[in-house]
């Protein structure tokens, strides 16, 4: 286990390391650069010296050496975007914004969706079913910022009942909070739904649910310890690559309700150039993904007692 | 690994693969979306901050006295209590937003209400009429090269310091450091003493052509006779010569290191969230606000209207309404008299070619394509007339030296014409003309329909292809600055920077944006400029150099946006009454110290009951 761990360990490093040198190419071969010029072509001096301000008068092979060999030791630069700030303030400024929703909006998602896959499966091919299926449908397929402008027409400009955005952090209300978390937890919800609901329908025809029927158990007993802990085991797949794209955030729910967390950066700093943001972002990206697919490896061998780690 | 845990990881591995798949389609889709806001944002940040609202003339009337300090200026009879004297907009908060100096950063402003902490030399009236800021008076001198510029010796910065001469040559020196790289040093390129060579560093900022010649007097020298360098200054906000030194040009990124000598001061900035500005006690200048405080908070321009509607925002950018949101406001009496539609920058949509090479090397191929635009149709069909008017030529109507109806004739939509010229040019029905690609700078959709409809009638007409490309922004701009320029056809717009004709046409001059040069035109323009005798015959000079460009065809004129902004009617003000063309709007650019807009508005009785979510 403790080998299997080490080895994974130094691959999700080697992951970093290639992530980084893709992204620094990428974003180098993109035309255009930090500066502007809107309205007319810069002067080639004044071009030269905003080069030279951002390094990028350097070979290429060097600013990444300069770049990697700070950010090993913790510096990530300055953000072009934010330059009052350092990249890792800028992150420990806006992310915790974007993990609150994004935890908030998780916790919503598993709750609803796996009481409607539950309910849906139990009452297969009823009316209730077909609800939850349609609803589901609906929570897949709609993207969220169409979603959002919805809620946001319904609830903030005709029945004027919550703000049409800001953050309860933030100087906002409470209330703030409702309609954005709603919205991306819609999409998981609908997928934890439709999984929930197949597989418990898988399980509660396995021979082992007639055997604890046999039995006598009580319908209670056999559908929540019994179907439900068996047939959670496939959410993990579910759920788990739900997390790292729900707390990095997203930029249409954060830009729509405006809320100052971390989403809009994944886009805007591939927009206005900001090579020291995009670097960070893609690693951060990177880092979640790698470390959420080894939590989940390991979560399976604690629920599935068949899986083993070697 | 046993055979059942490889079954596992392999399908996970699946669910990874296709989750992130969905998630990169995520951000390509992001980047699709979002660009066109980000863009919008760019293009009205760099000629504007026209985030907010409007003015009144009772500011000129509360002239600076020492005895002005701590009263409160009284408001208008029909105003509302002073705790409705907040004012709320949005800024763009998917652009770039560092500072709100403008010899800080032109294009990093965020859109955002800006430049409000000091006081610029000039200002613009609602009739475009450049009238004192913190000067109180300018003339030129007898070499006809270097204009003084008397400055209001009452001003003074929040630290208690008083304003002086040189803080404005510290902060042109600033603009000049090649170290800064300041991103708008084109804009005194040419026209300001040992400017360029400054930006070069060939020689030292304190050599450029802006000199304290006592503590409250300002020279500017200039190359050549500039009759428009009273016009140009406008953006001369002055950022505090000590605390540059202290603390770097961001010192106003940050409330505790931020002085003002203007109309208001940083009250609170937290990034990518809002900015809040409180009308400055110590205020001495001649832009006194009724407005005490200023909510600036940050949201998709594509949410703009939702938030109006809820009435948590005052004031919409016409140019964040989309189509839709625009039908609505149309099919909805409630809100029509909240549309003022005005002439904002005068911009300009336009094509261009790459003139230096086949086949746009050819006079009558572009000329050709002069002919074959019915700007009417596209008017009518696709940007609404709201939303713009069909220009033939250049200048817009309004603008100084525009000769919209004098020019109409040459681009004119003739379709023979054009068929017959590009017969004439080797291409009868357009064979062996190489198949086209219109570029475009990551255009709203609206102005993406009127392309093709564009490439759709030079196909029709012209017998060739042409395909749309609209592209994101920086991509765009490299591209056609490029030496040689990338870009063979495209379609871009223009905007004033001030009001005088040699801005606007400068944009033509050779070695500037576009691959065209005409040294009978350069010339033209360069005389006209510098002409220093009667300026009626100067704007003649102005309209035969336009003349000039219409025929030659380096570009092809397509319409003249107009904006129509929205703002609640409890906004009043004598700046947003009607001007002398009958246009009432908080005219451009509108809530910044650049115009009058800030001393003149203020929120009337009407708001106390308008249902309005004042921000904490």
């Amino acid at each position: 286990m403790v080998r299997y761990l080490i080895g994974r360990v130094i691959g999700l490093i080697i992951v970093l390391f290639i992530v980084s040198i893709i992204a620094f190419l990428m974003m180098h071969s993109v035309p255009g650069g930090p500066f502007d010029e809107e309205k007319n072509p810069l002067p080639p001096a004044a071009k030269a010296n905003i080069l030279k301000k951002y390094g990028l008068d350097k070979p290429l092979y060097e600013q990444y050496y300069l770049y990697m060999s700070n950010a090993i030791h913790g510096d990530f630069g300055t953000s072009f975007q934010s330059p009052t700030e350092t990249v890792t303030d800028l992150i420990a400024r806006t992310w915790p914004v974007s993990i609150q929703l994004g935890l908030m909006a998780i916790v919503l998602a598993f709750v609803t969706g796996l009481t409607a896959g539950i309910v849906a499966a139990i009452k297969q091919n009823t009316w209730i079913d077909y609800v939850v299926t349609f609803i589901s449908t609906l929570g897949i397929t709609v993207p969220n910022f169409v979603i959002a402008l919805w809620l946001l027409l319904i609830f903030s400009i005709q029945l004027n009942w919550v703000p049409t955005g800001g953050w309860p952090t933030e100087g906002g209300e409470w209330t703030t909070a409702i309609l954005p978390v709603i919205t991306l937890a819609l999409g998981p919800s609908a997928l934890v739904a439709r999984y929930t609901r197949s597989s418990m329908v898988e399980v509660i025809r396995s021979e082992y649910i007639r055997t604890a029927r046999a039995k006598g158990l009580g319908e209670r007993v056999v559908i929540m310890r019994h179907t439900l802990k068996n047939a959670l085991i496939p959410m993990i797949t579910i759920l788990a690559p739900q997390v790292p794209n729900l707390i990095t955030g997203t930029i249409f729910v954060e830009v729509i309700f405006r809320i100052p967390g971390l989403g809009k950066f994944f886009v805007s700093s591939i927009y206005l150039r900001d090579y020291p943001m995009i670097m960070a972002t893609m690693l951060l990206v990177a880092l979640l993904w790698s470390v959420t697919f080894l939590l989940s490896d390991i979560l399976y061998t604690v629920v599935d007692p068949r899986v083993r780690l070697s | 690994m046993s055979e059942e845990t490889k079954k596992r990881f392999s399908r996970r591995k699946f669910v990874a693969l296709t989750g992130g798949a969905v998630a990169a389609s995520a951000i390509l889709a992001a980047c699709g979306d979002n660009t066109p806001t980000a863009s919008t944002a760019a293009t009205t940040a760099a000629t504007s901050a026209t985030t907010a609202a409007g003015s009144a003339t009772s500011a000129a009337a509360s002239a600076p006295t020492v005895a002005a300090v701590a009263t409160a200026k009284a408001l208008p009879a029909d105003a509302a209590g002073p705790e409705q004297q907040v004012y709320v907009t949005h800024y763009d908060s998917t652009s770039d937003f560092t500072t709100i100096d403008f010899y800080e950063s032109v294009y990093k402003r965020g859109g955002a209400i800006s430049d409000i902490l000091s006081d610029p030399l000039v200002r613009l009236d609602k009739n475009f009429k450049t009238v004192p800021g913190a000067a109180t008076k300018w003339e030129l001198d007898s070499t006809g090269l270097t204009w003084n510029f008397h400055l209001d010796p009452n001003l003074v910065w929040t630290d208690g310091t008083p304003v002086t001469a040189d803080d404005y040559v510290a902060t042109f020196q600033y603009g000049a450091d090649p170290k800064h790289a300041w991103d708008f040093t084109w804009f005194f390129g040419g026209v300001v003493k040992n400017w360029d060579e400054a930006v070069a560093g060939k020689v030292p900022t304190d050599q450029i052509g802006f000199k304290a010649t006592d503590p409250h007097t300002l020279a500017v020298t200039t190359v050549s006779p500039a009759p428009y360098i009273p016009a140009m200054l406008l953006y001369s906000n002055p950022m505090q010569k000590k605390a540059l030194a202290a603390n770097g040009g961001l010192y106003n990124s940050n409330v505790a290191t931020s002085v003002s000598s203007g109309p208001y001061i940083l009250k609170e900035w937290s990034k990518g969230n809002r900015v809040v500005y409180e009308a400055n006690p110590k205020y001495m200048g001649n832009n006194k606000p009724f407005i005490q405080k200023v909510y600036c908070i940050g949201a998709a321009p594509s949410t703009d209207f939702a938030s109006y509607q809820a009435n948590e925002i005052d004031y919409v950018l016409g140019s964040n309404l989309s189509p839709a949101d625009n039908t609505l406001i149309g099919q909805d009496p409630s809100i029509k008299n909240q549309v003022h539609p005005q002439p904002n920058d005068f911009r300009t949509d336009y094509l261009f070619f790459d003139t230096k090479n086949p086949p746009f090397d050819n006079i009558k191929v572009r000329q050709a394509f002069s002919h074959i635009v019915d700007r009417d149709s596209i008017i009518k069909q696709i940007i609404t007339p709201s939303q713009g008017i069909p220009a033939y030529s250049f200048l817009m109507p309004g603008f100084p030296a525009s000769n919209s109806q004098g020019l109409k004739d040459i681009q004119n939509y003739d379709v023979a014409k054009a068929k017959s010229l590009l017969a004439e040019a080797g291409f009868p029905d357009g064979k062996g003309f190489p198949a086209l690609t219109l570029w475009l700078r990551n255009e709203a959709p609206v102005r993406v329909a009127l392309a093709q409809a564009i490439a759709a009638s030079i196909k029709q007409n012209l017998g060739i292809n042409v395909e749309v490309a609209n592209k994101e922004n920086k991509t765009f701009t490299d591209a056609m600055n490029a030496k040689p320029t990338q870009i063979k056809f495209g379609m871009v717009s223009y905007g004033m920077d001030f009001l005088d004709p040699y801005n606007m046409l400068s944009v033509w001059l050779g070695g500037g944006r576009h691959n065209w040069n005409n040294s009978t035109f350069n010339d033209m323009v360069k005389k006209a400029a510098s002409f220093t005798g009667d300026p009626a015959e100067r704007i003649k000079m102005f309209q035969d150099a336009e003349k000039l460009l219409v025929t030659e065809a380096p570009g092809v004129f397509i319409y003249h946006r107009y904006q129509s902004d929205l703002y609640k009617t409890y906004l009043k003000g004598s700046e947003l009454e009607p001007d002398q063309n009958g246009v009432a709007a908080i005219h451009w650019p509108g809530f910044i110290n650049y115009d009058k807009v800030i001393g003149s508005l203020y929120m009337s009785k009407d708001a106390a009951s308008a249902g309005r979510k004042l921000p904490k």
